[in-house]
């Protein structure tokens, strides 16, 4: 009865009641997607890399290495000789050992070159290894094989015959036309920039550069097939490569000793530890703004209960009816926090259906644009405990009007 | 005796200085229906609000059915109005924003009886009896005239079964013709249920309707006040 008298009160004071009603939903949106993504990206970033021990590049940053390996995300400043990786990767102590060349691109989309044992050794998540939903591993020099997202976004399936850009632009003027590479194989979705990714073997990319130079073409005409038998395809330098030792903890020791590699500077990074470098950096970031939006929602409480004090003046009348049918002072206390506790629960669902509408938008743009998977489904562990606060939060601000409600109920007369 | 005062005193809060009420003796005696009249501001109301436990008297004692209001906590008087006392007002006995049923339904949640089944039955042998078409029971109250209202009114206010029926100049929002079919339906359920009506009006037209009237001013004993 009481939250009948609650709900029937509020739909009778629809004005002022919408407008509070409306800035708890859009605090509510604001603070859930910022939790949400918040979540998402951490998990995003901590299943991008699994199971490779050291990262080696070029001497840089750690991060700067991490960003453009596994993220794809910045460019390498520069690279590595190939007698230098083979030298690293030919120690007793590595296990396996996948080189990647980066700088191409298909329509937005990364080209990476590499060999056959990414397709073995490298995983993601709790080290899953990539697996094939269509076709298998390249084997020619102009096999590719596709990301899932790649595949979908593009509406490639196999057979299909793919150009290939030298530089990463978009649009790149510089399309390598002349030499379409074919679809072999499709991997199954990963969640991470594999599905962005385009996979050549580190001779395709050679392929696509022989008569390049400097990032110009310097021949007309057509490569004939005998053109690139004669051509020398074995790479004389890649961006970077990953290492699987055969013990653990091994693994510093190693990480030293490529550090210390004279013939050309070179550094190692332990993928865990850089992953929680850049997680340490973007959580400050995330944090404030959890803060910021954590402050809204409390404007926003604010806002409802100062819309419920305002309501007090005007329902002297039915405190007063309420009290004379013997309804105690406490009652009305009970009411106030259950209108507030409605809007509260409203705003909820209604903030709730806005940013799963809102991702469901904007999924595809920000995995095209940031490389971010963002999951529709709202409900994690976390958000039962974030009603809980959110209610928690407005039932405390809510004590005011309440209280009000109650001092009136306590000294009307008749 | 239904109601029994002696030596009551009584000022608001925020006016110590002025008395309103100055009682030395005065009852009413159970099945009585009386009407006491008397000027706007002479104290009626605050004299209705102590009588249900709304108010308590600054001094003097105030029996109602044999109890002892003065010996009540807040919650007992609280309790002590639902179970015993109706309470019809001039205006706004009802929540606009309900319908009539949930209105009546809504006064018996504070008195002890709570079987939904039955009052259910009970409200709407009630709005039978009063004239109430049936199509106006599920609107809300805003929707409904002033006489119409007026008699849902005696609805939330008998629905308990109060041996004591207090009303605050009711029919003053009223025309002629709906004060007449107020009264008309009012005295003969208070008649038939042997309930005490205590009735306040500064109108004295309604004098017909009662046989014991009595004026305010007969009773409290306020001199030198504005
Ligand atoms: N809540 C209140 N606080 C202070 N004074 C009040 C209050 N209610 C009524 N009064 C004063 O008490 C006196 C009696 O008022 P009231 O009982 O309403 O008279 P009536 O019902 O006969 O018109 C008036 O002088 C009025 O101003
Ligand atoms: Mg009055």
């Amino acid at each position: 009865m009481l939250a009948k008298l609650a709900l029937n009160s509020l739909i009778d004071r629809k004005g002022s009641v919408m407008l509070s009603l409306m800035a708890m939903t859009v605090s509510v949106f604001v603070l859930l997607g910022v939790e949400h993504i918040r979540h998402q990206t951490k998990e995003n970033f901590s299943s991008s890399v699994s199971g490779v021990d050291l990262i080696v590049g070029a001497r840089t940053g750690s991060l700067n290495l991490l960003l453009y390996s596994v993220f794809r995300i910045g460019n390498p400043t520069n690279n590595i000789r190939w007698d230098t990786y083979k030298d690293i990767s030919n120690s007793e102590k590595v296990k396996w050992a996948i080189p990647i060349s980066l700088g191409d691109s298909h329509k937005g989309y990364r080209v990476l070159g590499t060999t056959k044992s990414y397709f073995q050794h490298f995983s993601y998540g709790k080290k899953n290894p990539l697996a094939f939903s269509d076709g298998q591993e390249f084997d020619q020099v102009f096999d590719v094989v596709l990301g899932s997202e790649v595949a979908k976004k593009l509406g490639y399936t196999l057979g299909d015959r793919v150009a290939l850009a030298h530089g990463i632009a978009k649009t790149s003027f510089s399309v390598h036309d002349d030499r379409p590479f074919t679809v072999v194989g499709i991997l199954k979705a990963t969640g991470t920039p594999v599905d962005q990714t385009l996979h050549v073997s580190l001779q395709g990319i050679e392929a696509i550069h022989i008569d390049w130079q400097h990032g110009v073409k310097v021949s007309k005409g057509k490569l004939t097939q005998s053109d690139l038998e004669q051509a020398e395809l074995q790479p004389k330098s890649i961006t970077a490569f990953m290492l699987g030792l055969n013990s653990k903890i091994a693994t510093f020791q190693v990480q030293r000793t490529i550090n210390k590699y004279t013939p050309e500077p070179v550094v190692a990074i332990l993928p865990g530890v850089a992953l929680s470098e850049l997680w340490g950096m973007i959580s400050i970031l995330e944090n404030t703004l959890l803060l910021v939006s954590a402050l809204i929602f409390i404007a926003a409480c604010l806002g409802v209960s100062a819309m419920l004090l305002a309501s007090m003046r005007e329902r002297r009348r039915e405190i007063q009816l309420l009290r004379i049918i013997g309804a105690p002072p406490y009652i009305l206390f009970l009411l106030i926090q259950l209108e507030a506790l409605l809007i509260t629960l409203l705003s909820f669902f209604l903030g709730a259906g806005l940013l799963a509408g809102s991702l469901a938008v904007l999924r595809d743009y920000l995995v095209s644009n940031y490389g971010l998977h963002i999951e529709i489904n709202l409900l994690s562990d976390n958000s039962l405990y974030l009603v809980a606060a959110l209610l928690a939060a407005s039932t405390i601000v809510a004590t005011i009007p309440s209280f009000s409600g109650y001092r009136k109920a306590r000294t009307i007369s008749y | 005796m239904a109601i029994k005062l002696a030596d009551i005193r009584f000022h608001y809060s925020d006016r110590p200085e002025h008395t309103v009420l100055n009682i030395p003796s005065w009852s009413l005696s159970s099945g009585d229906q009386v009407l006491v009249h008397g000027p706007s501001g002479g104290g009626k109301s605050t004299l209705l609000g102590l009588l249900s436990g709304l108010l308590t008297p600054n001094d003097g004692s105030l029996t109602v059915l044999g109890q002892s209001l003065n010996s009540l906590n807040d919650r007992q008087r609280d309790q002590f109005r639902a179970a015993h006392i109706g309470y019809v007002f001039q205006q706004f006995n009802l929540m606009p924003y309900l319908n009539a049923i949930d209105n009546v339904l809504l006064a018996t949640r504070f008195s002890v009886r709570k079987n939904t089944n039955t009052i259910k039955e009970e409200i709407k042998t009630l709005f039978q009896g009063l004239n109430i078409p049936e199509n106006e029971w599920n609107r809300p109250i805003r929707h409904l005239s002033i006489g119409q209202q007026q008699r849902i009114a005696i609805a939330r206010a008998l629905i308990n079964k109060p041996q004591i029926l207090i009303a605050d100049e009711p029919t003053s929002s009223l025309d002629q013709s709906n004060r007449d079919a107020f009264m008309q339906l009012l005295m003969p359920m208070v008649t038939k249920n042997q309930m005490t009506l205590l009735f306040v009006s500064h109108d004295q037209s309604l004098s017909n309707y009662f046989t014991n009237i009595q004026s305010l001013n007969d009773f409290n004993h306020i001199q030198g006040q504005e």
